[in-house]
Order: structure tokens, then sequence, then C-alpha cells
């Protein structure tokens, strides 16, 4: 009698599982990662030993010997020498271009950070449409109905486009085009960015909590005043955050612009390197990873503050 | 255009295979206070999304003012959604902005994007006292500069509530509006609403679960079962029997059927 009665449970649960909505997708893609991971371990080819031969110490060798601080040549160590060396140099190059290096980034993470959330509502699909977050009412004309299928691919392309170039290459190009200066360098940081953080938000826009953002359409709301009323609040959080992220690598990769010949880290890294006065070349790279430290540090405080809030 | 009509016309609505609605017709006249009861997932929810149209209809029109809604141009769409205030039975509000803020969203559908920023951003002293005054009729004044999140599930349906009656609607519709309220508060708001509708012509429909609550404020008792409307009537001819037969466990109904 109660077998029975369990018997007819399990064959119900059975049908329920067998109708219960899957995600495919999620599944698929889950598959494809172990594959890929399986694929890049047996072809890999990784060889450690060719690191280690007896060459390259030779040359790491005088390398360090090169490196010691100039008036300490060929003597006795001495930290207070070795600091007013180096505070020598802070002085005269490496305060200015610490403060040009983080300048460039803070202004071009701005930029980026501006155009990147303007570029990514109209890349985001549910937001890109002809009623966003409500069921259409009735067919748009023609017109509009290409207009919003055409929208949120060209939109997401011109992203891939802008990320798709590296900022090197980009800076090489403005620097044709705009002389030397700083503005290559800040222009190909925020261009780059732009790419990646327009395509970030977008994917953020998408994955909103739709609800809060349906209820403010059915009141009236026109998309502009969702996306300033109920977007812009839903995804100042982890917007922040994206930006403080991004702004990590642009203060590296303002430092290593520096070479293409604007005052930065990375054009004294380059010089000192060119005159083979390898102390200042350490110096200088030295300070740099100092810089992109605090950059994170400064970064990781900040995203603590916005996660807190 | 004080005082809108509602019209459903032969209406149904199919999420994949469950038929949420089946041929419903019904029409309310503007300034009726009408309640909408049934058991869970009979489509009480549905139905009052039908009306500001949140939801589609595989078969069937909806009248809002004596115009067909489905034929109505961008505009007009809009200015009609703006004219109906809604509830909802999850509140939907945002969730960082302040009650203030929330609130004052109400207005939205009213004003250009300029006028939405400098509202939420720098609201005019006038518009704050004004939401205030009506969180303080909700219960809930001194939450005017609280982070919505940071409130109860009861003061946010409250919120909820604020929000639509500051849009100064011509139609409430309401899913629940009191569901996650203690029963003294909720007899309040309904009154509100009630009191409301009554002083300035305003179209109510609202679903409730509470069946006292429905007999004492709605003038009108729609039941759902189903998907169907099973009876239609004035609260005064409305028996203890159409409940029972409303809520009865059907055959082939598990006891949790529904949620
Ligand atoms: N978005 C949806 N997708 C699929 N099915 C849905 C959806 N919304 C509602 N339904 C189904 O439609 C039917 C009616 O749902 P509805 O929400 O209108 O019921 P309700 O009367 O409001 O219930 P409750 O009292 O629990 O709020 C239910 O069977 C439900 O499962
Ligand atoms: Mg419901």
């Amino acid at each position: 009698m109660r077998r029975q009665e369990d018997k007819g449970r399990s064959q119900e649960v059975q049908l329920l599982l067998a109708e219960r909505p899957r995600n495919r997708f999620v599944r698929g893609s889950l598959y494809l990662l172990l594959a890929l991971i399986m694929v890049s371990w047996t072809f890999g080819d990784l060889q450690v030993d060719e690191l280690f031969s007896t060459h390259r110490l030779r040359n790491l060798n005088r390398f360090l010997s090169e490196v010691r601080p100039f008036p300490l040549h060929g003597k006795e160590w001495d930290w207070g020498v070795a600091l007013s060396w180096a505070q020598e140099i802070f002085k005269r190059e490496g305060l200015e271009a610490t403060l040009s290096t983080l300048g460039i980034s803070v202004v071009a993470i701005l930029l980026a950070g501006f155009f990147g959330s303007l570029m990514a509502l109209p890349a985001a699909r549910n937001l890109a449409c002809s009623e966003p977050f409500l069921p259409e009412i009735r067919p748009p004309p023609l017109r509009a109905r290409v207009f919003y299928a055409l929208l949120a691919p060209v939109t997401r392309f011109a992203l891939i486009l802008l990320r798709a170039i590296p900022e090197y290459i980009w800076a090489f190009i403005l620097l044709a085009v705009m002389g030397p200066s700083a503005w290559p360098a800040i222009v190909a940081l925020a261009i780059h960015n732009t790419g990646i953080l327009g395509r970030l938000q977008a994917e953020t826009v998408e994955n909103v909590n739709p609800n809060p953002l349906s209820a403010l359409r059915g009141l009236g709301g026109k998309r502009s005043q969702l996306a300033a009323v109920g977007l812009l609040p839903l995804l100042l959080p982890r917007g922040l955050l994206y930006l403080f992220y991004r702004w990590e690598t642009c203060v590296r990769e303002a430092t290593v612009l520096g070479m293409l010949g604007f005052s930065s880290l990375g054009f004294w890294i380059t010089d000192a390197r060119a005159r083979l006065q390898y102390d200042r070349f350490l110096f200088f790279v030295l300070l740099g990873a100092a810089v992109v430290l605090i950059g994170d540090f400064i970064s990781a405080f900040l995203r603590r503050i916005v996660r807190k809030a | 255009m004080k005082g809108t009509s509602l019209e459903l016309d032969g209406v149904s609505v199919q999420y994949g295979n469950t038929t949420a609605l089946e041929a419903v017709s019904l029409s309310i006249s503007a300034g009726e206070r009408v309640g909408l009861v049934g058991p869970s997932g009979s489509g009480k929810t549905t139905l009052l999304r039908l009306l500001n149209g949140s939801v589609l209809p595989d078969q069937g029109d909806v009248h809002v003012s004596g115009s067909p809604l489905y034929t109505l141009s961008r505009t007009d769409l809009r200015r009609v959604r703006a004219s109906i205030g809604f509830v909802y039975q999850d509140h939907r509000l945002v969730p960082n902005l302040q009650v203030s803020q929330n609130v004052i969203a109400g207005q939205l559908g009213r004003v250009s994007l300029l006028k939405s920023l400098r509202m939420m951003l720098f609201p005019s002293r006038v518009m704050v006292e004004k939401a205030h005054e009506i969180l303080c009729r909700v219960g809930i004044g001194e939450k005017l500069f609280e982070r919505t999140d940071h409130l109860s599930g009861g003061q946010q349906q409250r919120v909820a509530i604020a929000r639509a009656l500051f849009q100064e609607p011509q139609v409430l519709l309401a899913d629940e509006p009191v569901s996650s309220v203690d029963p003294a508060r909720a007899k309040d708001a309904v009154e509100l609403l009630t009191r409301i509708s009554r002083e300035e012509n305003l179209t109510l429909v609202m679903s409730l679960h509470n069946l006292d609550l429905a007999r004492e404020y709605c003038e009108r008792l729609i039941g759902l079962r189903r998907g169907r409307i099973v009876f239609d009537e004035p609260t005064s001819s409305i028996q203890e029997s159409h409940f029972s037969e409303l809520y009865r466990i059907g055959e082939g109904e598990m006891l949790a059927d529904g949620a």
C-alpha cells in the first residue's frame, strides 16, 4: 500500500524533472571550458630547464654589478650615499614622472568611464529595444525595428574595435597625429578602456534586475529616465568597481607608454637604458613598481568603500 | 479626464502551457472600488497587469477610458501609463535609492529627463514635503530619507503605495498592497486607498487575500479561480458560500498548489 504510493510519487517527480526548464547554455559552456583546459594541458609545450643555463647566469652577474648606484661603483656599500643618490634622481626626474604617470592614468580612466558608460546603454540589448523591460504592445514600424535590431550589435562591434587594438598601437597612431605630448597616451588609454568598460557595463545592464525598471516604465518613464533614475543607482557600485579595477591597469600601462617619448616613468626607463645607466634604469623600474603598487592599494581601498556603501 | 473606466473584452493569457486567464470579460466604471479575490495562482496579478499593458493577452482586448490600449501611439501609451498607478506585489522599488526618491519617481511619466534628474538629485521643498505627507499617511513618515532596502518588507510595501499615490493617478491598481503589513496597519492602508478613491473619483482595483478587508472596503468583488471569473457581484450580495466555492481545494490539486 505504502509502497505503491511511493512509486506513484517517484513517477510524478520523474515527470516533473523531465519537464523542468533546463539551461543548456550554462552546461554547454562548462563542458567547453573543461575541454579547453584538457586541450591546453595536453598540447601545451612548456620547457623549464631552458631558463637556467650557465650563459644566462653570467649575464645576470654582470647586470647585478652594473646596477649599483654610480657613486658606489667599486666601493663599500653605504646607505647614506645610496639614499642621497636616489633622492637626487627622484627630485630631478622621478617626482614629475610619477605625477605625470598618475595624472595620465586618472584622466584616461575618467574619460573611459564616461564614454564607456554612455556606449554601454545602446550596447545593452534589454535597453536597446523598442519597449524596454515591458512587452511590446504592438509591432513597431519597420524603421524602428531595423534601427533597434542593428543598434546593439553595431555598438558592440564598435566597442570590440576600440578594445581589440592595444593601447600601445593607439598611442603610436595618435603620436603621429597629435605630436609628442601626454595626450596621445591619455587618449590611447581612454579609447582602449572605453572598449573594455563599455562592454563590461553593457553586461551589467543586461543582467540588472528588470523589476524596478519595468515598474518605472509602467508608470510612464522614458528610456532615458529609466537609465538615469533606475539604472544609474542600480549599477553605480558595480560600475565603480570596474572603473577602479581598470584604473590599476591604466597606471601600469601609463608607465609603459612613456617609452613612446613623453615624460612618464617609462620614458626615463628607456632613456636610462639607452645611455647604459643601469643604476638609474633599476631605480626607475622600482619607482614604477612602487607607483603601480600604490595605485593598487588606492584602488583596493576605494573598492572596499564602494562595496560597503 | 477625471475618472477612468477599464474594460477587459474576452481576454485570454497563456504562459507556455499554463492558462493564466481564459476568456475574461469585465468592465469597471470610473471611480469604482473593486476587490479581486481568489486562490493563489488564479490569475489576479495577470489580470491587473493587463490593465496597464505590462502583460499582453493572446486573445481579446483591453480598453482604458474607452480607447483600446493596443492601438495607442507611443506617446499616448506613455500618457495613459502615467495616469495608472500600480502597487506591485513584490514592490519593485529601486533598492539603493532613498525612500523619498522612490516616492518622487512616481511622477516620472509627467516630466522631462532634465526635470526628473533635478527631482531626484535636488527635489524642491514642496515635493519633499508632499512625499513626507504621503509617507505619514501610510505610517512611515520617519523613513523619508532612509535607504529603501534598509526597510522591512511591510515598510517597503507602503513605500510602493506612497509612490503610486504620489503619481496622482486616475486609476490605481494594487496587487495585494498589504500582504506583508501587519493587520492593524493593513486595515489603515486599505482604508486610505479607498478614502482617496472616494475623494478623488479614483478607479481602484485591488487584489486582496484578506476577505474581511475586501468585504469591508470594496463595493464590488470579483472572484477568480483558475483563470476564470467565478463571481462578479456587488459586495452586498456576496455570501459566505461564494468564498468557500472559490477557495475549495479541487480534485487533483495538492494542498500547496499554485504557490
Ligand atoms: N511570468 C510567468 N511565467 C510563467 N507562468 C506564469 C507567469 N506569471 C504567472 N504565471 C502563471 O499564471 C498563473 C496565474 O498567475 P498570477 O500571478 O496571475 O496568479 P495570482 O492570482 O496573482 O497568484 P498569487 O495570489 O499567488 O499572487 C499561475 O499559474 C502562474 O503559475
Ligand atoms: Mg499575484
